[in-house]
């Protein structure tokens, strides 16, 4: 793939995918049905089908959360009613904390995702473009090390936790910040690989006309490279922000105190106590725990789909 | 990240380097004061090897960034690999050392607190005794106890002195309470719960003969007569069973043990070797249910991993044709199973899958019985279709930014060299795919093989399986079955959880390690 | 912020060195004042609760902290995470000076030497006799207890006007309510498909075979004597089967979902405890509190559950923390403001007889006052899972309920054994 000339700098990637994407509209203006049933028609089909498995559960969930009455199990009638009692419930009440595990989660996710992507890029980097002793046995390694289990670690990890809490109150147990640092050790490992596989689809010949011009590998690294791969950060971005506002056995080892918990522990809390269950509510949180991943999959989007190298190499 | 700056590219040399150092030599300067902090702190709690790994991490670190022209990728690996030394590899060590312990329920502590406990326990309230009234009171030789018996009798005592009588003239009396006494000095509420933890440990003797037991007080107002049934003598390290005479002898595996075997709870964490390693290989029956289990989980987790694949590459090719309208909103639809919390998913599943009442049975099937999760063999079919819904669309995202990565002129070349759809797939997309996403899929495996929530949250393992002691099910993965065997039976225990962990990291790290090479993902990099 | 030209280096290092200084500044800073935090007057007790009970006992706290100078600094846990997390915390010093915890948490606290005993005196009398016993273990009490919880039958008024005299009345009008169409359910009783639920079948099984021990003299359990594999309750194993192709027992009818078909009215009764009530009320059906007829000819004892304040063995206040537990938390007014808060009868008898006769609490109370409490040794937890997976299997008709239920019973007896 290093045969490919060197990129034109006239604009971003993103906006000539666009372009291309519009010119390829423009390019068949009107199709025979039959031959749109066989190149676009079916994608629907497809598209609708699994469009149906994936979200008839969720619509399901949706349905139970605006209903007044009833469990998870009980609400076979979909919409049989519609009330915003459990939103108003969820919101309310001051022994659940819900808003600021909201905001917790979306502290801990944001600022996991974006230093993981901001480690990752740069181990992905210096494996990418650099040549050292111990590069392909450190990669597999990465891809390794994570593969512990870490359910069954928890212990070590409370254990070490509660060790630097002695010397850094703030990072000890029952922290946000310090259930971030325990989520940035797993910052290298898959994403790094990812990261290091689309690192690779770059040209070298990109850094070298840099370096030519003058400029140092950290330069090219945050002016050039970044740039290109944005595509890529966004993914591990945002696989990264899911993963970590999902995350559940770590989290609710170290967190303790209800003001300090975020929407996985907070949330299962409706639904774990078998004398105070409230599937309904339980339900509503679900619904709105989802909507920033869905946010952020809706902002992220245009990197994700504007392809890397189908703008960088016409 | 990347903010689209067009004159960046242009004009790369405007961009200077004294900011970047600027960042740098701050960035540095904070690590080495935490890092000189935390010595100064590790230090005075006399943690020297912490220290000295802790100096060393903070010299490397410094000299990777300072010294010039040296180092190069080490500059762009530290700050991820100091958080992964940290809190993956310590963390996998630590176990590993937990692993050669019996840490666990009956054993979180140390000797010198079992021993004060097991005394405690052991000391209980003389029969039919009478409860005082005392005061704390102190004189030269420590603390003692002012005590006003039933019948208004006082008297004084502490730990080296038997209560002796005292006259009506040498005590001061409040509401039928002594307070004060001759040659004691009274304390106050303040001093008391300061020196509360000696108060509580302060045991008068009743008389000369210890048999008649000691008074102790509780809440500083009341003390009971209590008798110990045990003794430690600390120079033959031994408990002695005053009431019986069984001597407990420190049997080296962390616990009191009568010469018939009987053990005292709690004991304490010692070290006790291969032990927690050897434990399934000990029953047969559980041996052999966990071959099957192993087999089991293998499968899970290629099926579940092919599956999600076979269904995300799917629909990431049917959407990836830019003429498409409307498939931002399908992608968006397809990504939402990912977006919900996992271990949700799997509660609002257990619901849906429900025999009787379940969305599943009740309205698609139109009142069907399936018996989805308690059937041996619908049950594993059940976990894996939710696992597959649940994984499908983090493979139709990388197999959607994979294919964007395959450059357009792949496949421009081959419709001019005249192939057609299929085949441009088959033989030139496929493959290039396969290379970015194979080791993906491996670590979706190992992710897989390891996938608790899932399975504890839908079915707990079972049904269960017949015939065993132990609580195995039908759906059990190693994991859910090592964390019932370690957590669920009688009450945690960390060494035997850790050295299971570590068999099982070191059955999917081997396998791993072989499928890297099998799948020569890794070949670009020789 | 582009400079142009090469910045300083003397600024640069002046810039790192205030850098320096100002985060261990920070850092000594933030130090230094957790430490000044703790010595108090009257010095500082934790207590680990639930927040129904903080909010329960806001006023006897504060008049705690009034007349003991202690400052009470409460951390709110949810309940079923507090004695797990307590085994964890207590031997690292991070754990609090009280806690409230389940009784049946007791062997599993003690072995681990986390619990100190707490000697009631002559109070012990105060309480109900069964909370006492709860909160035994080895002949030593540990806590206070503060309320007591347990199942009953609780049946629909309108669709079974009369208390059931005996099993087969019960089981007669529930058919006939399902028959005439009035209901669906002849009884509900909340089971999981694999773990059934040995909590909620127990008044059946004492029915016909008694408690799961045999009994000491003075009503605790003879942990070192398992009665499960008796004949009555191979008995039970039998009818368990009979029940379960009859309808009587359903797996596929959860907690959630028998309370839910309760409150809609779908079935004349349920077996459940005091803390399902809240949402019969809120459904507004008309119920009755009775006593579980027999099923097997023995009475129909439910297991009963104390929850209770205890002492923490590595508490550096013993002696406020013990005034907390034994002089507040075993008052009237802390014990009657938990009944009102949580639903559940209260331990200290005074608060016991306090409550009005005719409310629902005082009937569940009533029917858990004769009954043996949970066991409490801590090789529960894995007979639990034995004894529920096993009922399953026999209500799901998945083999002959004797065989299962004794390999059951010899399963559980080597577990103990090996404890």
């Amino acid at each position: 793939m290093s045969t490919t000339p060197p990129i034109p700098t006239d604009a971003p990637a993103q906006q000539r995918a666009s372009d291309a994407e519009r010119i390829a509209r423009l390019r068949q203006p009107r199709m025979r049905p039959g031959r749109w049933i066989a190149e676009i028609g079916w994608r629907h089909v497809v598209g609708l089908a699994v469009v149906v498995f994936a979200t008839f559960p969720l619509v399901y969930v949706l349905s139970a959360s605006l209903n007044p009455t009833g469990t998870l199990t009980g609400s076979n009638v979909l919409f049989r009613e519609i009330s915003v009692e459990n939103y108003v419930e969820l919101l309310s009440d001051t022994r659940r904390p819900y808003a600021r595990w909201f905001v917790n989660t979306m502290v801990v996710g944001v600022v996991t995702s974006l230093a993981t992507v901001f480690l990752g890029a740069l181990a992905a980097y210096a494996f990418s473009r650099m040549r050292f002793t111990g590069r392909r046995v450190g990669l597999l390694s990465l891809l390794l090390v994570q593969m512990f289990p870490q359910l069954l670690a928890v212990v070590a990890i409370y254990l070490l936790m509660q060790g630097l809490g002695d010397v850094f109150p703030i990072l000890g147990l029952d922290s946000l910040a310090g259930l971030i640092l325990v989520y940035l050790g797993g910052a290298l490992g898959v994403n790094t690989y990812l990261m290091y596989g689309f690192f690779n689809t770059v040209p070298a010949s990109i850094d070298e006309a840099a370096k030519i011009d003058g400029a140092g590998h950290a330069r090219i690294f945050f002016t050039i490279i970044l740039r290109l791969v944005a595509p890529i950060l966004a993914v591990i971005g945002l696989l990264s922000f899911i993963g970590t506002t999902s995350e559940f056995v770590i989290s609710s080892a170290l967190l303790t105190s209800p003001d300090n918990l975020t929407l996985a522990i907070g949330l299962f809390r409706y639904v774990s106590e078998e004398t105070s269950t409230n599937y309904p509510v339980f339900a509503a949180g679900a619904v709105l725990a989802a909507i920033p991943v869905v946010a952020l999959f809706l902002y992220l989007q245009r990197y994700i789909v504007a392809g890397l190298t189908a703008g960088s190499v016409k | 990240m990347a903010a689209p700056d067009t004159t960046g590219l242009r004009r790369p040399r405007r961009l200077s380097g004294s900011l970047g150092l600027l960042a740098k030599i701050a960035l540095l300067a904070v690590v080495d004061a935490i890092a000189v902090f935390a010595i100064m702190l590790l230090a005075a709690q006399g943690s020297w090897i912490v220290v000295a790994v802790v100096a060393l991490v903070t010299v490397v670190v410094n000299a990777v960034y300072l010294v010039p022209g040296r180092f190069l990728p080490a500059k762009y690996l530290t700050p991820g690999l100091v958080l992964l030394g940290i809190f993956q590899v310590f963390v996998v060590l630590f176990s590993c050392y937990i692993a050669f312990t019996n840490y666990g329920f009956g054993h979180n502590s140390t000797k010198d607190d079992a021993i004060s406990q097991l005394i405690q326990q052991s000391t209980s309230r003389v029969e039919d005794s009478p409860a005082y009234r005392v005061t704390v009171v102190e004189n030269l030789s420590g603390l003692g106890l002012l005590v006003t018996d039933p019948d208004g009798d006082v008297s004084v005592g502490s730990a080296e002195q038997p209560l002796q009588r005292l006259d009506e003239g040498q005590v001061e009396t409040e509401a039928g309470v002594a307070v004060a006494a001759d040659g004691w000095t009274t304390l106050t509420t303040g001093q008391i719960v300061q020196r509360q933890s000696d108060i509580a440990s302060l045991q008068v003797p009743f008389s000369d003969d210890l048999d008649d037991g000691f008074l102790v007080t509780a809440d500083a107002r009341n003390a009971y007569v209590f008798v110990s049934n045990l003794s430690y003598d600390e120079a033959t390290d031994t408990l002695t069973d005053t009431d019986t005479g069984v001597v407990y002898v420190d049997g080296g595996e962390g616990a009191f043990v009568s010469p018939d075997g009987e053990e005292l709870r709690p004991g304490w964490q010692v070290l006790v070797g291969f032990e927690n390693f050897a434990y399934p290989f000990q029953s047969q029956a559980f041996g052999q249910a966990l071959i099957g289990v192993t087999i089991w989980t293998f499968a899970f987790a290629a099926i579940s991993v092919g599956l999600s694949f076979l269904l995300g590459l799917a629909l990431a090719v049917t959407l990836n044709d830019p003429r498409l309208r409307g498939r931002n909103v399908y992608r968006v639809l397809a990504i939402l199973p990912y977006a919900f919390p996992s271990f949700l998913s799997a509660l609002v599943w257990l619901g849906l899958l429900n025999t009787e009442f379940g969305f599943v049975n009740q309205v698609l099937l139109g009142g069907a019985a399936v018996p989805w999760l308690s059937d041996p063999i619908i049950a594993k079919i059940s976990v894996i279709l939710v696992n597959v819904w649940l994984g499908f669309p983090y493979m139709f995202l990388v197999c959607t930014g994979a294919l964007q990565s395959i450059p357009e002129e792949v496949t421009e070349a081959a419709t001019v060299d005249g192939a057609r759809g299929w085949a441009i797939f088959r033989l030139i997309k496929l493959p290039l795919l396969l290379v970015s996403i194979a080791p993906l899929l491996i670590s979706s495996f190992a992710f897989n093989f390891n996938n608790f929530n899932i399975i504890y949250m839908l079915t707990r393992g079972g049904p269960r399986i017949g015939g065993i002691d132990e609580n195995v099910g039908h759906t059990d993965l190693l994991i859910t079955l090592v964390y019932k065997v370690a957590f669920a039976g009688q009450g945690a225990d960390y060494g035997l959880a850790s050295a299971l962990a570590i068999i099982i990291f070191v059955i999917v790290a081997v396998i791993s390690a072989i499928s890297f090479r099998q799948t020569k993902a890794l070949e670009d990099l020789n | 912020m582009r400079t142009g030209t090469t910045g300083s280096r003397r600024l640069l290092q002046l810039a790192a060195i205030a850098a320096t200084g100002m985060t261990l500044v920070a850092c000594s800073g933030g130090g230094g004042d957790a430490d000044a935090g703790g010595g108090e007057d009257g010095g500082t007790i934790t207590v680990w609760m639930d927040q129904n009970r903080a909010d329960a006992l806001g006023d006897v706290i504060a008049s705690f902290e009034e007349e003991s100078g202690t400052t009470v600094e409460v951390v709110i846990k949810e309940f079923g995470d507090i004695a797990g997390d307590f085994v964890t915390q207590a031997p690292g010093g991070e754990g609090p000076d009280v806690v409230i915890a389940p009784h049946d948490a007791l062997g599993n606290l003690v072995s681990n030497g986390v619990v100190a005993p707490i000697e009631l005196g002559d109070a012990s009398g105060d309480f109900q006799d069964v909370a006492i016993e709860a909160m035994s273990y080895d002949g030593s009490v540990y806590g206070v207890p503060v309320s007591i919880e347990n199942l009953a039958l609780v049946r629909n008024t309108a669709l079974a006007p009369e208390a059931p005299a005996t099993w087969d009345d019960l089981v007669a009008t529930g058919q006939a309510a399902v028959a005439s169409g009035s209901a669906q359910y002849p009884l509900l009783v909340g089971l999981d498909p694999n773990t059934a639920d040995p909590y909620h079948l127990y008044p059946l099984q004492a029915s016909y075979g008694g408690p799961l021990f045999a009994l000491n003299d003075d009503g605790t359990y003879d942990g070192s004597d398992l009665q499960i594999g008796n004949e009555g309750n191979l008995q039970f194993a039998a009818q368990l089967q009979q029940w379960g192709a009859d309808g009587i027992l359903n797996l596929s009818i959860s907690q959630d979902i028998a309370k839910e078909q309760f409150a809609a009215g779908a079935s004349p009764y349920t077996i459940t405890g005091p803390w399902s009530l809240a949402q019969f009320d809120e459904a507004g059906i008309e119920y009755a509190i009775d006593p579980i007829p027999s099923a097997g000819g023995q009475s129909a004892t439910p297991l009963v559950g104390v929850q209770g304040f205890m002492l923490s063995s590595y508490s550096e206040n013993p002696i406020v923390a013990t005034q907390f537990i034994t002089d507040y938390m075993a008052s009237e007014e802390a014990q009657t403001a938990i009944y009102e808060a949580g639903d559940r009868a209260p331990a200290l008898t005074a608060a016991f007889e306090a409550m009005p006769a005719d409310s629902p609490t005082a009937a569940f109370g009533e029917i858990g006052a004769d009954a043996v409490p949970m066991p409490n040794v801590p090789e529960m937890a894995a007979i639990w899972d034995q004894w529920g997976a096993t009922e399953a299997q026999i209500i799901g008709g998945q083999g002959d309920p004797t065989q299962l239920w004794t390999s059951m019973a010899e399963a559980i007896q080597s577990t103990i054994d090996a404890g």
